[in-house]
């Protein structure tokens, strides 16, 4: 009974911001832990929030494979949103120093007046900090890459911009954005409360999103 | 371990980085329509060392009635409505500004090395290029017709060239001094943090990126980003047989930031020297822009001194314009009446 409450909150707190594809996890607290349910909320392309189940391996490194859904605000619901699944696995140990690098398959689809874009992903990151029982800091940083996207316009689309426009999958990849910032996080008994932010560039170095940073805080309940 | 996982990385990043060719989106013709540069069945002329997508209609040697669309960045299809004021006598110019819908596209450092000149240097010379092309003779009349950013410009212009201008007809500008520009456009932008109008432009930057001067993913990317904006009232245009002339739209995403980014570095200011400027102007405003009430109609009209103001009822920002019906019932007749009246 008192999980289900506090599984409830979690779910009730879903619009928020969060960046990255893989649960923010306080490395030196995962002992006894199998399963970690997570609810984010924060900015990520727009206002955003995801939910995460992470399936965590009994092997020689710590191992996590887990999938996520996010979806963004506005009055339609799912006609955008990012789906994944995600492997994290703890790079090095050192004393309360450790990292641990993450790889995300991703599929994402925005839905306007004017376009259906469907894409194919995949985003790597790199996590590395400092752990203790209660509490964690790190630095983190990503690549995102929109690897194969699909194109279907809409009538609204061709009749007021373009009546020939080609749709279908368009590869080069079409977009790629890196993003680094930090984290942290407080720990007590099997909850753990975290914080994302940081900085997005585009593949350019150069060019921003929008929405050129991400801000994220999450909740993760351990099993 | 920490060997394998640096292997991993490396593998993924190859993964990531690596691509096969196929179907590009920087490739103009493919989600956004070519320029005249590329596309030379365009109708086009040359000013200054660009290209610009430009048509005229009515009897060449008639009073010019010079079309600046707005943006910075748009096009001139929304104006086409304007194409009736040629049956009347007129001789009514459309043009594409540099940068903007199907004219030819300059990289972001041509328009920044202008510096504090870039308005003069980049549109009030190509404007001077426009109407001498046109032109037929000397004592022709030049009447600027514009709209929105097209009504800044043409302040500016008529403020520093008040010899070549005998008629002004403005629709919205969101400010001429540059305090005014941006609350204007910060009011129309306004969206609420939960709408799908924001979303809608935040989230495609996951899918789509492009480089400083990538202009067709730019640009298909800034379609995409003003597809809708309920705040300033605009539905689609209706413009009716007079659409065949503009048949695909392109908006000029890298000319629309390089202004925004001039503009607030050097406190543009398109109103000085217009109080001087003592002919007639005949100033449009909508009722359905919620980010233009009355009170900065009255604001941003008062700096000119001989002025008839007048309120549009039932369309938005470019609805004077882009609504057929409206423009024949009330748009104009009222230009026309100001026409006969220079």
């Amino acid at each position: 009974m008192q999980y289900s409450k506090y599984i409830l909150i979690a779910s009730l707190c879903v619009y928020f911001i969060n960046n990255g594809a893989t649960q923010t996890l306080n490395w030196n607290k995962l002992e006894n832990t199998r399963h970690i349910l997570s609810a984010n909320f924060g900015l990520d392309f727009g206002l955003t929030s995801k939910l995460t189940y992470g399936y965590k391996f009994n092997t020689y490194q710590t191992f996590i494979l887990g999938a996520s859904i996010s979806k963004p605000a506005g009055k339609t619901s799912f006609d955008d949103f990012k789906a994944s699944i995600n492997g994290q696995i703890q790079s090095f140990s050192w004393r309360s120093f450790k990292g641990s690098t993450s790889f995300s398959a991703i599929y994402r689809k925005q839905e306007t007046s004017l376009v259906t874009l469907q894409n194919f992903g995949a985003e790597i990151k790199g996590t590395c900090g400092y752990y203790r029982s209660k509490w964690f800091i790190a630095a983190e940083l990503g690549f995102d890459k929109a690897i194969v996207t699909h194109f279907k316009h809409t009538d609204k689309y061709r009749d007021e911009f373009y009546l020939e426009v080609k749709d279908g999958w368009y590869q080069p990849a079409t977009g790629g954005n890196f993003y680094y910032g930090s984290q942290a996080g407080y720990s007590i008994k099997n909850m753990d409360i975290t914080l994302n932010v940081g900085k997005i560039i585009n593949q350019d170095f150069i060019t921003s999103p929008v929405l050129p940073f991400y801000f994220n805080l999450g909740f993760n309940f351990k099993i | 371990m920490f060997k394998n996982s640096i292997l991993l990385f490396t593998c993924c990043l190859t993964i990531l980085v690596s691509c096969t060719d196929d179907r590009e989106i920087s490739q103009a013709g493919n989600l956004v329509p070519k320029t005249v540069v590329e596309d030379l069945n365009l109708p086009s002329i040359t000013i200054n060392g660009a290209k610009l997508h430009a048509q005229a209609f009515g009897p060449a040697d008639s009073t010019l009635v010079i079309v600046l669309h707005g943006g910075p960045g748009a096009n001139f299809k929304y104006m086409l409505n304007c194409i009736s004021l040629a049956d009347k006598g007129y001789r009514v110019v459309f043009y594409d500004q540099i940068g903007s819908g199907l004219s030819q596209r300059f990289p972001r450092s041509y328009y920044l090395n202008f510096g504090e000149a870039a308005v003069e240097k980049v549109f009030y010379d190509e404007l001077t290029g426009v109407i001498n092309y046109y032109k037929k003779q000397p004592d022709q009349k030049v009447v600027l017709l514009t709209q929105s950013w097209g009504s800044m410009l043409g302040t500016g212009y008529a403020a520093k060239y008040p010899d070549k201008v005998d008629g002004l007809i403005l629709a919205e500008p969101g400010g001429l001094k540059w305090p005014d520009i941006i609350a204007y456009i910060n009011k129309s932008r306004s969206f609420n943090v939960w709408s799908e109008e924001l979303n809608d432009a935040t989230y495609q930057d996951q899918f789509i990126t492009g480089k400083t001067d990538d202009h067709a993913i730019l640009d298909y990317k800034l379609a995409i980003l003003s597809a809708s904006n309920t705040i300033v009232g605009d539905i689609q245009s209706t413009l009716g047989p007079n659409s065949i002339y503009y048949k695909s739209v392109r908006n000029g995403a890298v000319i629309a930031s390089v202004m925004l980014e001039i503009g607030e570095k050097y406190q543009s200011d398109f109103s000085s020297g217009i109080s001087q400027f003592q002919k007639n102007v005949i100033f449009f405003y909508s009722s359905n822009n919620t980010a233009y009430p009355d009170s900065w109609a009255q604001k941003i009209s008062a700096i000119y001194p001989q002025k008839e103001v007048v309120k549009v009822n039932g369309v938005g920002h470019s609805g004077m314009f882009d609504q057929l019906e409206t423009w024949r019932t009330i748009t104009e007749p009222k230009v026309i009446k100001y026409l006969n009246s220079l």
